[in-house]
């Protein structure tokens, strides 16, 4: 009889592990007890002996694979027994599972549905049995990701592959047949030219994790406003040349900063972190702002510190140097440490409004717009004006709606008067 | 010149190969920093390799499983070996052996401990021992590190943020989810916990 040995759980409670070596081969004569394929979860690294003498037919999964418990590892070929006597051999097989040889936990042992007689004498019970099965239907990795990745139902779709294991080909054969008269069917259709795999650099892997942790743990909420700011426009314009002279160049970057440190300190929910393992709040003393900074590879935060006692010469310095580190990709986790709040510029490559994703554990992230030129009103006249817009995500857990208006009304009065910056 | 990654060869792998007992237990600090790949870690993705290089640093492959370590002289490190183990599963190991660590700790006035994750040992929220297993048909070697003195700095200078992390970890960067026992007690030598750790294990033995 032909025998599917499954990936067992190795004890950690987790559902998958990676091939790290197969010891065996197609082909080769096993006996019990030989240890088959080395396996990796996240701890533990464990030989995975065979609980069947026999000859290798088949084995799943290539080295560095990641393989789901119940998956089949292995098809073994035992030797003098078929038909009837096969059926009572896995019966006797399950009925002794949790003592296989050395097999850390219980090994997942061919079920009725996975149990494949020599012959098809005596098999019209098990293939009932196996229609009731509601064991998971053996298939590549490939295959079902695709499925998934499809929204097709695995266990509907015939297999062609070893042991009826679920083939890719498989799934578009699925596809093709029942979503034909679909108009989605048009965009389903799929073959290896039309997409491309690109393992994920550790830093989308990171801004992956920290994405997803700010979205699960803060309770999100975005203000809009706009603010009219044709004397920042004037006064960036005067000292754009004289900081020039220092090779220093000048945005509205460093206005906003120094704007948000500043009614940082008057809002002192803004630059806090909820503290739910102590059951506290930490409110800082400290104005650390990061600013997101678009490159190639992705999104990095640097960190300007202490932005409250810095002038607007020193922060237009700040962020030369850090635009500097970038381009030529110095920044160092050092330079990213210790934010207290964020600012997101995305109006300089486009868009004028964003709900920004808070950099948690912080309470709050700006997002600066395009500026633009738009008719305001001004003493009951209709006249042009520069408007720049905000967008201020928070965490409501930390920071309620009235008290968000009053910081984002404050930051507006910082930049459409810019000499206040340096009177408070 | 690159890096050569070996196969791992510090002192208590021996008593992974020479069993002729049941088990035995071996603790040691290392002479230098040593950086400790799992079995399916790659170097370009685990560590910072222009550093690693520049400062020479040995890199070794361990037979257990679990994300990269660094070993220095300020860490500890506790190995076991069971042979012919009566429990199968190895969380059941990782509980077992850390409970007596955490014994042994509390024998040289170390508060506090618990267990964090799969298999970590913690103050608070914050790590300060991981270990990992290599279970080999009739055999487990268990492998843990201590941070007992060192500075984050050196974890940070050398280790990548891993690409799988306990539940616990939540994101947070090497300077905010791992401690050393000194930050906590200054006091305390790495004599004395040794010590303490030695009791701790000889009473696991018998």
């Amino acid at each position: 009889m032909r025998y599917i040995f499954n990936f067992p759980d190795i004890g950690e409670g987790l559902d998958e592990g990676t091939i790290v070596e197969w010891y065996v081969a197609k082909g080769q004569q096993i006996k019990s007890g030989d240890s088959l394929v080395k396996m990796e979860t996240d701890k533990v690294v464990a030989d995975i002996p065979s609980p069947k003498s026999g000859t290798i037919t088949a084995i799943y999964g290539k080295v560095g694979e990641t393989i789901h418990v119940g998956n089949a590892l292995v098809e073994i070929e035992i030797e003098g027994v078929s038909g009837a006597a096969a059926v009572e051999e896995a019966k006797v097989t399950e009925a002794v599972k949790e003592e296989g040889a050395g097999v850390v936990g219980t090994l997942e042992i061919a079920g009725n549905n996975a149990y494949m007689p020599a012959s098809d004498e005596g098999t019209s019970e098990t293939k009932e049995e196996s229609q009731k099965s509601t064991k998971k239907v053996l298939a590549t990795p490939v295959a079902r990701a695709m499925a998934k990745e499809l929204g097709v139902n695995i266990d509907l779709v015939k297999g062609t592959g070893p042991a009826a294991r679920v083939m890719k080909e498989d799934i578009l054969l699925y596809l093709q047949k029942n979503t034909v008269t679909s108009s989605k069917s048009n965009t389903v259709v799929s073959d290896e030219e039309r997409v491309e795999l690109k393992p994920l650099s550790q830093l989308r892997r990171t801004i992956a994790r920290n994405m997803i942790q700010s979205k699960h743990n803060a309770a999100h909420m975005t203000v809009f406003d706009e603010v009219e700011v044709s004397e920042l426009v004037r006064v960036r314009e005067k000292y754009k040349s004289k900081f020039l002279e220092k090779q220093v160049k000048l945005s509205y970057l460093p206005f906003v900063l120094k704007a948000t440190a500043l009614a940082l300190k008057k809002f002192k929910a803004l630059n806090a972190q909820m503290d739910l393992d102590n059951n506290q709040m930490i409110y800082k003393n400290y104005y650390n702002i990061g600013i997101a900074v678009d490159t190639e590879d992705g999104l990095i935060v640097p960190v300007i510190k202490d932005v409250d006692k810095l002038s607007i010469f020193q922060i237009a310095q700040k962020i030369n140097e850090i635009s500097e580190k970038t381009r030529k990709r110095e920044i160092t986790m050092e330079d990213m440490k210790d934010g207290t709040f964020t600012i997101t510029s995305f109006g300089s490559i486009g868009g004028q409004f964003a709900v920004p994703v808070i950099n948690y554990p912080q309470a709050a992230i700006l997002g600066i717009g395009r500026i633009l030129k738009k008719p305001v009103v001004k003493d009951d006249a209709v006249v042009p004006g520069t408007i720049m817009p905000l967008s201020l995500s928070v965490d409501h857990r930390i920071v309620d709606g009235g008290e968000t208006a009053r910081f984002v009304n404050q930051i507006m009065e910082y930049l459409s008067d810019p000499v206040s910056l340096i009177m408070d | 010149m690159g890096i050569e990654l070996k196969e791992y060869d510090l002192p208590d792998i021996e008593i992974f190969h020479n069993t002729i007992k049941d088990y035995k237990f071996h603790i040691w600090h290392p002479d230098k920093i040593y950086l400790i790949l799992g079995q399916s870690n790659k170097m370009e993705t685990s560590l910072f390799l222009d550093k690693v290089e520049l400062d020479e640093i040995t890199v070794l492959k361990r037979p257990s499983g679990g994300e990269t370590v660094i070993l220095t002289p300020n860490t500890l490190v506790i190995s076991a070996v069971f042979v012919n183990p009566e429990v199968k599963r190895p969380h059941q190991y990782f509980a077992r052996f850390n409970d007596f660590i955490i014994k042994g700790l509390l024998i040289s006035g170390i508060e506090n401990v618990n267990h964090k994750g799969i298999s970590d040992l913690a103050i608070g929220e914050k790590k300060i021992l991981g270990s990992s297993i290599y279970h080999k048909k009739d055999k487990i070697f268990y492998h843990a590190v201590l941070n007992v003195a060192e500075s984050i700095e050196v974890i940070e200078k050398y280790i990548q943020h891993p690409k799988r992390e306990p539940d616990y970890r939540k994101g947070r960067e090497h300077g905010e989810f791992v401690t050393s026992i000194v930050q906590h007690y200054p006091d305390k030598s790495m004599n004395e916990i040794t010590d303490g750790l030695i009791k701790s294990l000889k009473e696991f033995v018998n």
